[in-house]
């Protein structure tokens, strides 16, 4: 450990040494060096290798230095907006239906429905399944040839002949959408439900008394107590699913004609399928400039850091 | 619509009526909708094909459970192997994940620095990250040390993504907890490490069994990870190796049916008995 380091961490535990206990310093050592060694190991070198790898063109054979030329091919390239365009619509999509349904079933749950605690744990299966169960189901499920979705619309006569929902242009990137909400949904429900359930029940009580109606007393008291959980439900489900790679990766690989490719499919496409480390290493110093800038308005906007410091 | 008390307006009975009616009908929709593909998986996974496809359709009602699927996966795949790696790496970085999470937790919690709000952000930003951006760095450094194909590099890759999380939620968790404890320990002469261990660890216990929980989730759910960082096959996971069966000639719906099963037994035992647990780490923010 540095002698730098050192004394920071000495003098940062310098408020409880006044206490004069013995091992506070040791057991500062032992608080945060793992912690650090861990963020900088896994985090800190990595990123600053890649985002220097960004930097050259096949950085990895012959490098070469080529300062932004990586970045300014890629975002040159017309591809690119498409596939940015793609991870919006795809984010945007899966993030508002997953907090629709969520937000519904989680004002359905509040009311103590008979069945209500049975619901409740069957939630936690889509959220808990491994994302590649999940993909297995859905492409049994909308399979052309055996799966169920399509021989319940045939038999209905509602289509002609089944459809390849995965592998259609205009049919993929829904089929990926509801497989994603079907999996996330759940992740709104329980935080909202959390939200729900510290509300004060003697607030309905006293709207009631005084005649609001359900509507009134949703738009009066509930909403406003859920808002915060709303807008952050939008935010950081928002950049997962923009920067979800597996759901979209197993279930389509981001076809067919790239109709389903998104950023995070193309880097893995860039790094192991084009195998150009120098420009996948820029597209991914790009996303993670865009969700730093995210996260600036977020600590603006949200100031989360006020929960624990 | 029906009115009685004459004002043109929807009695308050009916209403309520109407209510409940919807309230009802929105959970049996959403019930439906989430069990059907987990239906449909178990009964594949538990009839043998041709029972599945007798006469040309689905058949989805099971007449004839059979372990067909089972032992073709044991028989035919290197399905137990996988299984093993998964198991190794998950165990691995559930524990470093909620090792470094307890010890940061608590350190961040009742030691005083400057900078604390700035190492917040940190966390919470890495906490934002997304993993496919940070498997391609990892990816790189890995490939550099000769670190690909092994445990220890997809075990640090998993806890790079479940750690921040496990932090934040300690973090929280140990704020909950009064230091009036701990001080009453060394007012009777307990040393700061004896308090730790004979005080500050139990009454963290619920906190660390829902950090290790989503450590687990995250290392058993991933693929990402684990797609990048093993290259060959007998260093697969079993969700890379799954996700590859359906590729084969040999291998079809009742196999896959019937690993996915396999896979879902771990989640489905959190489900059932450490609930709460989970509950609680979804009331201070839940992972991707």
């Amino acid at each position: 450990m540095s002698t730098a380091l050192k004394s920071r961490l000495a003098a940062a535990g310098s408020a409880l040494r006044e206490r004069d206990v013995d091992g506070t310093t040791l057991l500062l050592a032992a608080c945060f060096v793992p912690m650090l060694a861990f963020f900088v190991v896994v985090w800190v070198i990595p990123i600053v290798y890649a985002l220097g790898m960004s930097l050259f063109a096949s950085p990895v054979r012959n490098p070469e230095f080529v300062g932004l030329g990586n970045y300014a091919e890629l975002l040159g390239n017309g591809a690119f907006w498409g596939f940015l365009w793609n991870s919006v619509v795809y984010a945007v999509a899966t993030t508002g239906l997953s907090l629709v349904i969520g937000l519904g079933l989680a004002l359905v749950i509040n009311q103590r429905i008979r069945g209500g605690d049975a619901l409740r744990t069957l939630m936690i299966f889509p959220y808990l399944l491994p994302t590649l169960v999940v993909i297995f189901m859905w492409k049994f499920i909308l399979d052309p040839n055996i799966g169920i979705l399509n021989q319940f619309l045939v038999d209905a006569g509602l289509i002609d002949k089944p459809i390849a929902f995965f592998s259609t242009l205009e049919f993929a990137m829904p089929a990926v959408v509801v497989t994603s909400v079907w999996k996330f949904a759940s992740f709104a429900f329980f935080i909202l439900l959390a939200r729900l359930q510290a509300i004060d029940p003697d607030l309905y009580e006293r709207a009631r008394v005084e005649g609001a109606t359900t509507w009134q007393a949703f738009r009066d008291i509930t909403f406003p107590h859920l808002r915060g959980a709303i807008l952050i439900i939008l935010l950081v489900r928002g950049i997962w699913m923009f920067n979800k790679f597996d759901i979209i990766y197993l279930s389509t690989r981001g076809g067919p004609l790239q109709q389903t490719t998104t950023l995070p499919i193309r880097v893995y496409q860039l790094a192991f399928s084009e195998v150009n480390f120098g420009m996948a290493t820029a597209l991914a110093g790009v996303m993670f400039f865009l969700l730093a800038g995210v996260a600036v308005v977020y600590f603006r906007a949200f100031a989360p850091e006020q929960e624990v410091a | 619509m029906a009115t009685s008390s004459g004002r043109g307006l929807v009695s308050h009975d009916t209403q309520k009526r109407l209510q409940r009616i919807a309230v009802y009908l929105t959970a049996l929709l959403i019930s439906v909708f989430t069990i059907i593909p987990v239906y449909v998986m178990v009964v594949i996974a538990i009839q043998s094909p041709a029972t599945t496809f007798a006469g040309g359709r689905v058949n989805l009602l099971p007449t004839e459970p059979s372990l067909r699927n089972f032992l073709v996966l044991l028989g035919s795949t290197d399905t137990v192997r996988y299984f093993v790696n998964s198991l190794v790496v998950t165990l691995g970085s559930t524990v470093l994940s909620t090792t470094i999470a307890v010890a940061a937790g608590y350190g961040l919690t009742r030691f005083d620095f400057t900078g604390k709000s700035l190492a917040a952000r940190a966390v919470l930003f890495s906490y934002m990250f997304s993993p496919i951006v940070l498997a391609i760095p990892l990816y790189v450094v890995f490939s550099t040390l000769g670190l690909l194909n092994s445990h220890f590099a997809l075990t640090l890759a998993l806890t790079a993504i479940s750690a921040p999380f496990c932090i934040w939620l300690m973090w929280q968790y140990f704020q909950t907890v009064p230091i009036a404890l701990e001080e009453s320990a060394w007012v009777r002469g307990a040393s700061r490490w004896r308090t730790v261990r004979d005080v500050v660890l139990p009454v963290a216990r619920p906190g660390y069994i829902s950090a290790a929980i989503f450590a687990f989730a995250v290392a058993w759910n991933d693929f990402t990870m684990a797609r990048v960082v093993m290259s060959r096959d007998e260093m697969y996971t079993i969700t890379v190796g799954a996700s590859l069966f359906l590729d084969r000639v040999s291998i079809g719906w009742g196999e896959t049916m019937a690993v996915s099963l396999l896979i879902s037994i771990p989640p489905f035992l959190i489900a059932l008995f450490l609930q709460r647990y989970l509950l609680q780490g979804f009331s201070v923010g839940g992972l991707e």
